[in-house]
């Protein structure tokens, strides 16, 4: 027997591709979500709103103090605990047994999300100087019209390089997903693995699977970035 | 294993040992990755020839693949390949390679921090200072950067935290930090009481994840320096 074993990688790479559309709406479907509600997040710590931006800086200490696998398990295993509870209590006959795995998944990588664009979108509001919604004021505009007018757009610019280092991280991170018996990339590989003991093969492809996806990623949010700095003329550009 | 309000002072006594050690790395780390993280972000946004593409790779290849696979390659890797050209690294202890694969991997992401940073910060500011006669470092540094480094902060509190938590990793190639500890202990007891040892650890990780946020914060309410955002305040 062979150190690695080539032809076995190679013909197990098709089974594990198929975990691929399970990652990656893992991934999108929290960044979208988690985006909105960063974003929403972001405004009540901005514009200081009484009660919700001490809840917000709460929220956003616990999820980013507190490994992503333990939040997991609180929630697959608290969930069926709570609907027990619901159940007993008003007495209504919801079952845990059908909530997808999926469903967890979504939910947590979501909340994940949402603390960590939270920070992100805070820092790119910041940027924006105060002048600019001074201006929106001037003509007339609502705050919100001059939120959703002028400083968002903006802000965007500033946002999107570090929305990428989150996707990335994110992207990774999914493989805890397994813990949740949710059958992404990892787990198909690690499954394929334990029958022969092929680990090294099945984790090298999917190290060259997860790679391939964060590339793809990289030039998606580099098009973005360009797309959304187009109005900028570049100084350092001038002064070379 | 009973849970007397003892044997938890034991553990966190325990635990809490090793916390300088987590917290060295950290910081050394952090430091080298700023410095290094600056660098490659002055270097993409000057679109410096050669070096550009290079960084472009490095980041690729740093944000792209696992933290474990990346301490590996530094950890084995290295001193194999020194030895090729006579350079004898065997003896190193493994705290400095754990330090050296931490500083290149959040030298990438801050290099993304910074760079969005100093985008945001303007070009109007760079032409301000070439039209009272600054060259480019000088503008760098006693403009751009000290207002970059207050807008990323935020987003720098993000990349520690995740730093903080990925040190974990260090036990891997024997760096006995706080979670090295963790595993020591559960080993002595042949596997009781683990779910204590887990939360005394997750205490003490969140704790020193609220300390982090604090400094940040601090950090942040000192050098707005009368700066007012979007909201006034």
């Amino acid at each position: 027997m062979t150190v690695f074993n080539i032809q076995f990688a190679i013909e197990h790479f098709p089974e594990v591709l198929k975990g691929v559309p399970i990652t990656l709406s893992i991934a999108a479907v929290s960044i979208i979500i988690g985006s909105v509600i960063g974003l929403g997040l972001a405004l009540t710590r901005v514009y200081k709103v009484p009660f919700l931006q001490q809840l917000t800086i709460v929220y956003v200490s616990f999820i980013r103090g507190t490994p992503l696998l333990v939040q997991l398990y609180v929630f697959f295993y608290g969930v069926p605990e709570l609907l027990d509870w619901v159940n007993k209590t008003f007495t209504t006959t919801w079952n845990a047994d059908n909530i997808s795995p999926m469903w967890y998944a979504f939910m947590v990588y979501s909340m994940n999300a949402a603390a960590y664009t939270t920070e992100i979108f805070r820092a790119a509001i910041n940027s924006i100087a105060v002048g600019q919604m001074e201006a929106c004021h001037s003509v007339g505009m609502t705050t919100w019209q001059g939120l959703r007018r002028v400083i968002f757009p903006q802000m965007f610019e500033m946002a999107l390089p570090n929305m990428g280092n989150i996707f990335i991280n994110l992207i990774k991170s999914t493989s805890l997903a397994f813990a949740v018996k949710v059958v992404e990339i990892m787990a198909i590989s690690k499954m394929i693995a334990n029958q022969g003991y092929n680990f090294l093969e099945m984790y090298s492809v999917a190290t060259i699977i997860y790679w391939i996806i964060c590339l793809l990623l990289e030039l998606l949010f580099y098009y973005l970035e360009k797309n959304v700095g187009k109005h900028r003329r570049k100084t350092a550009a001038v002064a070379n | 294993m009973d849970s007397s309000i003892h044997e938890w002072g034991t553990l966190f006594q325990q635990v809490l040992s090793r916390l300088p050690l987590t917290l060295l790395m950290l910081v050394a780390s952090l430091m080298v990755g700023l410095f290094l993280g600056t660098l490659i972000a002055v270097i993409r946004i000057r679109k410096i020839p050669v070096l550009h593409q290079l960084m472009a790779i490095f980041i690729s290849f740093s944000r792209c693949t696992p933290l474990l696979v990346q301490l590996f390659l530094i950890y084995f890797g290295l001193p194999q390949l020194l030895s090729a050209f006579g350079i004898y690294i065997n003896d190193v202890a493994p705290l400095i390679f754990a330090i050296a694969t931490f500083s290149l991997h959040i030298s990438a992401y801050l290099a993304e921090v910074i760079r969005s940073a100093y985008i945001a910060v303007g070009e109007d500011q760079l032409e301000a200072c070439y039209s009272v006669g600054m060259t480019y470092s000088q503008a760098l540094r006693r403009v751009i950067l000290p207002q970059a480094f207050v807008l990323a902060l935020p987003n720098m509190g993000n990349t520690i935290i995740e730093l903080l938590k990925d040190t974990v990793l260090a036990f891997t190639i024997g760096v006995v930090d706080i979670m090295g500890q963790v595993r020591i202990i559960i080993g002595n007891n042949y596997g009781l009481g683990m779910f204590q040892v887990y939360v005394v650890i997750s205490i003490v990780y969140w704790g020193t994840c609220a300390f982090i946020e604090v400094i940040i914060h601090q950090l942040e309410k000192h050098f707005k320096k009368g700066r007012i955002n979007v909201a006034k305040s």
